[in-house]
Order: C-alpha cells, then sequence, then structure tokens
C-alpha cells in the first residue's frame, strides 16, 4: 500500500514512473495530552448525556416509581403510556387532544414563516449585494443595527402594527413576525455571500438582458445552495422551538406546540407528571433533531464554504 | 333518503334554535390551566356555560407573571378573550384604564352573592373598592397536611394539638420512631409562604396586615409576637436536610405521601397530589390547620369579566359569572379541583373532609385574612422573601438581624 507511484509522460513521450515522495504517517500513541483530550472530551458529553438519560429515563417511567425519588434508576417497567398520553391526549387548558393539535399547528407555522422569512432576506440581500441600489450602505448600517434590537422591547408596536394589518392572532401574523425578525441576520449572512460573487458574471448577465428577477432566479438561486442550508437550518430551529412569539401572535386559534408543551408542563397547583412532562419535552425537541440528522453535513459545507471565499 | 334528510333536518333544528335564543353568544375563555383535575374543573363550568345556550372557545397559556403579558397582549391586539382567569389587582386597573373594566358590585348585591362569602373572598375580589372578579376556588396557604398510616404508627394525633408548642413536642417522638417529623422545601417561594402562614396563625391579623397589607407599618416589626414568629419559623428550618435544599412543594409533599415525613406545612393544594396519588381526605391523610393559628391566609383564583362589550355578550358574561359562583357548581367544581369552594353555603354532603374543615374555619370572619399576592407592592413581598430565606439558610442570622434588615428595606422600598 505505501508504494505509491506517479506515472508521467516525458518529453520524449516515454512513461516514466517515480516514486512519489512518502512521508510515512506517526504511529498513534497515547501520550498524557491525548488522555487529557479525551477525559475532557468524555466530561463534556457527560454534561449533556446525563441530563439526557435522566430525561429519557424518566419519560419510560410510572409515576409511581417517580414518586420513590431514585431519579437516576432504570424503569421497573418501561413503559410508552407517558408518550401516548403526552401525544394523543395532554391537555392543553380544555382541549385534550395532545401535543399532535400544537405539532400540526407548528408545522403550519414552520412553513409559511420559512418562505417569508428567507424569500424576503434573500432578495434583500442579493439587491444589496450585486445591484447598485441608492443608500446601500446606510441601509446596512440600519440592518445591523436592527439586529441588536431585542424583540421584547418593540413586542407591544408590533402587536399594534399586526392589528392594523389584520394578521394579529393567525398564522399569518407569526409568520410575519417572524420574517420581520429574521431579516437583519438573514439579509446580512446572504449580502455577504452575494458580494463574492464575480462581478463578471453579473455584468454578463445584464448584457444578456437578463432583469433584475430573471438574474436572481436563473444565476443566482441555483448558487445558492450551501448558503440555503445554512439559513434553513438556522430558521427552522429558531421558528420551531420559538415560544414568545408564537404566543403573543398566534391569538386563540394557532399557537404552536410550545405552547402546548408550557401548558403541559407549566402547573399552577395541579400535579406534576415528570413522564408525561419528559416525553412531551423530547416530542418537542425531535423535529429540529431530524432535520439535523439529514442536513448536518450539508450545514457543514455551507458553513466552511461561507467562510472560506472572499 | 332518510339517512341523508334526517342530518340535515337535525342541523336545521339546531340553527333554528341557536337564532331563536338571541342571548346565545361565544364566550373566549382565556386561563392557564392545564393540569388533569384543573382541566376537569373547567369542564364542571363549560357543562354550565353551555346548558345555558353560550359556547366556550379555549385560550390556555400558562403565565407566572404578576403582570400577565400575555393577556394584554390579546388586549393589545384587539382579540380580548371575555373572561380570563387572574387575580392581580394591577391587571384590573389596567384594563379600567383602557376601557374594559366592567364592575359587578350591583351584580353581586342583587343575586345576594356577597353574604355567603367568606370575608377573606370578599375582600380580595374587590379592587379598589368596587367589586371586579369572580372567585372559582379557594385555597389556604399554610395548612398541615399528614399522613394517617405515619400518624398512627408513632402515636402521635395531629388533630389534637391545640399550640405549636403540643406540635413540636411530639416531633422527638416522631424521630424516634424513624420518620422525618416535617417534610420542606428549602425554597424562597415556600419559606416565603410558610413565613406569612406563621405570621398570620402566631403573630395574628392585625400584624399581618401591617406587613403584608395595603399599608405597611414597620413598628410591628418590635412586636414579641413578630419576634416570636421568626423563631418558630427557625424550628421548621433546622428540620430542612441537605435534601430539602430546592426541593419543589409537590416533591416535599411526596415525601408525606410515600411515609418518608410525618406532615407538611403548605398551600393546601397539596391536596391535588394527595388525591393524585390515590390517596382519601380524612383515611389516608389528614388535615388541619396549623395549630393553634390566630388566623389562616386565603388565596382566591378568581375570573376578570371584560368590560366595553355589546350589551348581549355582557349578558353572557354575566352568565358565566352566575354559573361560577352557582353552589351546585361549586362544589362540583372543587371537588373536581381538589379546591374548596367559595361560597359558605355550598353544599356541604359534596365537601371532603379537608374542604369542611377548611369552610369551618372560614366561618369566622375575624380568623381570616388576604394572600399577600393581592395586597402587597411585589418589591416589598420579593425583599420580605429574600431576607427570610437568608434566615433560613444561616443559623447564625439573628432575629435581631432579621428584623434590622426589614427595617432597612422598609426604608429603601417603602420609606
Amino acid at each position: 500500500m505505501s508504494e505509491i507511484t506517479i506515472a508521467a509522460r516525458n518529453a520524449k513521450g516515454e512513461v516514466t514512473v517515480s516514486r512519489a515522495p512518502y512521508f510515512p504517517r506517526k504511529k498513534k500513541t497515547i501520550t498524557g495530552r491525548s488522555i487529557a483530550v479525551l477525559v475532557f472530551l468524555a466530561l463534556c458529553a457527560l454534561f449533556f448525556c446525563i441530563p439526557l438519560y435522566v430525561v429519557v429515563v424518566t419519560s419510560f417511567k410510572t409515576m409511581d416509581q417517580i414518586r420513590e425519588g431514585a431519579m437516576f434508576s432504570l424503569p421497573y417497567v418501561w413503559t410508552l403510556e407517558a408518550w401516548d398520553h403526552a401525544w394523543n391526549s395532554a391537555c392543553s387548558g380544555i382541549n385534550c387532544n395532545g401535543l399532535k393539535v400544537g405539532f400540526w399547528s407548528s408545522v403550519s407555522i414552520l412553513i409559511p414563516s420559512l418562505i417569508l422569512s428567507i424569500g424576503i432576506s434573500m432578495i434583500t440581500g442579493y439587491a444589496l449585494a450585486l445591484w447598485n441600489v441608492r443608500w446601500a450602505g446606510a441601509f446596512l448600517f440600519i440592518l445591523f443595527i436592527c439586529a441588536f434590537v431585542p424583540f421584547q422591547i418593540i413586542m407591544f408596536p408590533l402587536i399594534s402594527m399586526t392589528a392594523a394589518l389584520k394578521v394579529y392572532g393567525s398564522i399569518w401574523g407569526v409568520a410575519l413576525v417572524h420574517a420581520v425578525l429574521a431579516m437583519p441576520v438573514l439579509t446580512l449572512i446572504f449580502r455577504n455571500y452575494y458580494k463574492d460573487i464575480p462581478q463578471e458574471i453579473m455584468s454578463a448577465a445584464v448584457m444578456d438582458s437578463g432583469s433584475f428577477w430573471r438574474i436572481f432566479t436563473e444565476i443566482i438561486l441555483p448558487m445558492s445552495g450551501n448558503i440555503l442550508i445554512v439559513v434553513l437550518i438556522m430558521q427552522i430551529t429558531s421558528i420551531w422551538n420559538d415560544y414568545l412569539i408564537g404566543v403573543t401572535f398566534g391569538g386563540p386559534g394557532s399557537q404552536p406546540m410550545t405552547v402546548n408543551l408550557a401548558n403541559l408542563i407549566t402547573i399552577s397547583t395541579g400535579v406534576t407528571r415528570y413522564n408525561d412532562n419528559m416525553a412531551a419535552a423530547l416530542l418537542t425537541a425531535i423535529p429540529p433533531l431530524v432535520i439535523y440528522f439529514f442536513v448536518g453535513k450539508l450545514f457543514v459545507q455551507g458553513i466552511t464554504a461561507g467562510a472560506i471565499k472572499g | 333518503m332518510s339517512s341523508r334528510i334526517l342530518p340535515g333536518l337535525a342541523a336545521g333544528l339546531l340553527l333554528g334554535a341557536t337564532s331563536f335564543g338571541a342571548m346565545a353568544a361565544d364566550l373566549v375563555v382565556y386561563h392557564s390551566w392545564s393540569a388533569a383535575p384543573e382541566v376537569a374543573a373547567l369542564n364542571v363550568l363549560k357543562a354550565g356555560i353551555e346548558a345555558k345556550g353560550h359556547t366556550w372557545t379555549d385560550i390556555a397559556i400558562p403565565h407566572n407573571t404578576g403582570s400577565n403579558v400575555n393577556l394584554m397582549s390579546l388586549v393589545t391586539g384587539g382579540q380580548p378573550p371575555n373572561v380570563f382567569m387572574e387575580s392581580n389587582p394591577g391587571v384590573y386597573r389596567d384594563l379600567a384604564g383602557m376601557g374594559f373594566g366592567f364592575p359587578l358590585t350591583q351584580w353581586y348585591t342583587d343575586n345576594h352573592v356577597t353574604e355567603n362569602l367568606p370575608a377573606a373572598v370578599a375582600a380580595s375580589i374587590a379592587v379598589d373598592g368596587e367589586i371586579v372578579k369572580v372567585p372559582t376556588a379557594l385555597h389556604i396557604d399554610g395548612m398541615v397536611y399528614y399522613n394517617k398510616d405515619v400518624a398512627a404508627a408513632v402515636g402521635v394525633d395531629p388533630a389534637s394539638w391545640t399550640s405549636l408548642d403540643a406540635m413540636f413536642a411530639d416531633f422527638q417522638k416522631v424521630r424516634d420512631a424513624g420518620y422525618a417529623p416535617v417534610a420542606v422545601g428549602s425554597q424562597p417561594f415556600q419559606v416565603g409562604y410558610l413565613m406569612h402562614a406563621l405570621v398570620a396563625a402566631i403573630a395574628g391579623p392585625d400584624i399581618y396586615s401591617s406587613i403584608y397589607g395595603g399599608d405597611v407599618d414597620p413598628a410591628v416589626f418590635d412586636d414579641p409576637a413578630f419576634a416570636k414568629t421568626l423563631e418558630t419559623l427557625r424550628l421548621f428550618s433546622q428540620e430542612a436536610g441537605r435534601e430539602a435544599q430546592n426541593r419543589p412543594w409537590n416533591e416535599t409533599t411526596n415525601q408525606v405521601i410515600t411515609g418518608k415525613a410525618l406532615m407538611q406545612v403548605h398551600g393546601d393544594w397539596m391536596k391535588g397530589e394527595w388525591l393524585g396519588a390515590g390517596k382519601v381526605a380524612g383515611k389516608d391523610f389528614g388535615c388541619v390547620e396549623i395549630p393553634g393559628a390566630k388566623s389562616v391566609v386565603v388565596t382566591v383564583d378568581a375570573w376578570g369579566l371584560l368590560g366595553g362589550v355589546s350589551d348581549e355578550m355582557k349578558a353572557a358574561e354575566l352568565d358565566f359569572a352566575s354559573v361560577v359562583v352557582d353552589p351546585e357548581i361549586q362544589a362540583k367544581f372543587s371537588a373536581a379541583k381538589g379546591s374548596t369552594p367559595v361560597r359558605l353555603d355550598a353544599p356541604a354532603a359534596s365537601l371532603d373532609a379537608c374542604s369542611t374543615e377548611v369552610l369551618s374555619i372560614l366561618a369566622d370572619p375575624a380568623r381570616q385574612v388576604q394572600s399577600p399576592n393581592n395586597t402587597v407592592d411585589s418589591d416589598w413581598q420579593s425583599s420580605i422573601w429574600d431576607v427570610v430565606f437568608n434566615y433560613w439558610g444561616d443559623p447564625s442570622m439573628s432575629v435581631e438581624d432579621v428584623i434590622a434588615k426589614l427595617k432597612d428595606n422598609y426604608e429603601t422600598i417603602l420609606g
């Protein structure tokens, strides 16, 4: 295996074969340093895994066992009751149809929010990076400042605005607020990605009488795969995990899964059912995890593509 | 053929019925309850509303903050609920300021409700002298709940204690038998609640009102009865082991349910945990007020009605109120929730042992005070919690230190 050879033709057309320079890899030895690294990494993993372990085993226990108080013990009887209850019959207020109601509500919030937030920021970023927009610098600066405004301090004005637009209390209200709040950061991300596209491509496209939209759909969009994956994952995670925007702008009918979850686990004067709570928390956390598993590799590629360019 | 006609006919009849009943309305009900007993209790109300021809649209959002931001955002967004569960008087003042107040004093008088409410309930549903809330559930902030099996095994009878001294005197016996006498959770909230329950019990309603009432008088801190209260709190803190550190109240209750400890002193919402574990009041567990208590602290869960709506909607909201305070419905509601009816004339047969005990205490208007959450400045309350919790955790802190610190805080916050 170590006999790596390189074949090449010399000036006369003869094939010469030479050994490639070969640097043997150092054999891995266990040193003090590698042990320290391993121990550190193991501790880091434990730091996250121990609470996760407790959450998982608790979700499979019965309440009688939980009342005994030994939280690290394995369930005497493994039961899916809590999972079934959390998904199918947990109460959010007077409606006891489980988290599945909130799940579909979250999905129906997620899709328009994704399309709206990514669509708006992508086009804004494209315009700012590749077209001569008057006051582009000032505009970018304002967006940059907006990225630092906490949502809580503009919440009530936003409520009044969405109420005036007649979208308060609907999925569209939630989607609009997600789009507006995500716009500063996402626009900056897209703008920085697009500004590395060579000017020549743009010039050629303009010469070929491409319009703003045609260049976008036929040239820019196909080049945006990497960054789209990054932004998609960021947005799916933040929209799915969002509680405050959903609870504030969703109104009576369209509250996301996180609100159901909060209803389930926040007790005022009732009984705490830890197994149901843990199962519900896991059910709520699963969708973004699944997304990570499927596109996580692309995510890393996308991030590094953005980082190395320019 | 008939199978097609019948549903259509039924739908037509239903439509006719709803359009005939001009008073029928859709009530949007905002609350923060989702636990099983709470939902069962809400369903009792829902059945009552539907019997009056109205429908119930539910919004459940959990909240733990005093100002109830979610309610306010629904109001600001132009989609306010018709009835909402809220006890904080500040929210009612805000709503009245926005034109959504719904004064109810006249309605209460006309319907003879007020005279059947315990004094502390009547006081806590009024804001600035006007009744604006509809009381739905009642809790005592400091009750002694004890495990009857443990009591029998040790040979003590908590019901026979006539003073706290008698109670503490029995503790050694409990310890000798291998049980913890009292389960406590070392958490600011639990210690704060224990403190105000003890102030009401030991120092009495007058001193309580001077600390936790609307007008605070720092002179009462020098009263020997207040020092006595702090000394008693110290005795409780000595029962807190390492495992009590930051233990939530319901886990503390489970120490008693599982027979590791004899008793717990906490709000009687602990009954929910007992019932959840399948125990029966009076048989598996007993409940008494703090032995020798001069007064008890009453927490009231209440609904508010939205004002500034059409007359038709107002009538529907008042229908809701009349369902909530109906004695029969109160009894069913409390049985489902594990609370105590807010009416002294609730049918006695439907009450469990603990609710009977509570209502017999509350028959005496002189022996009850309102929960601080209803009256006191929230900064002042959290400063008391803070001082008392430090005292709880630090054995070297003396009663004099606590009093000095409280006076100091009074100067800063209210002085």
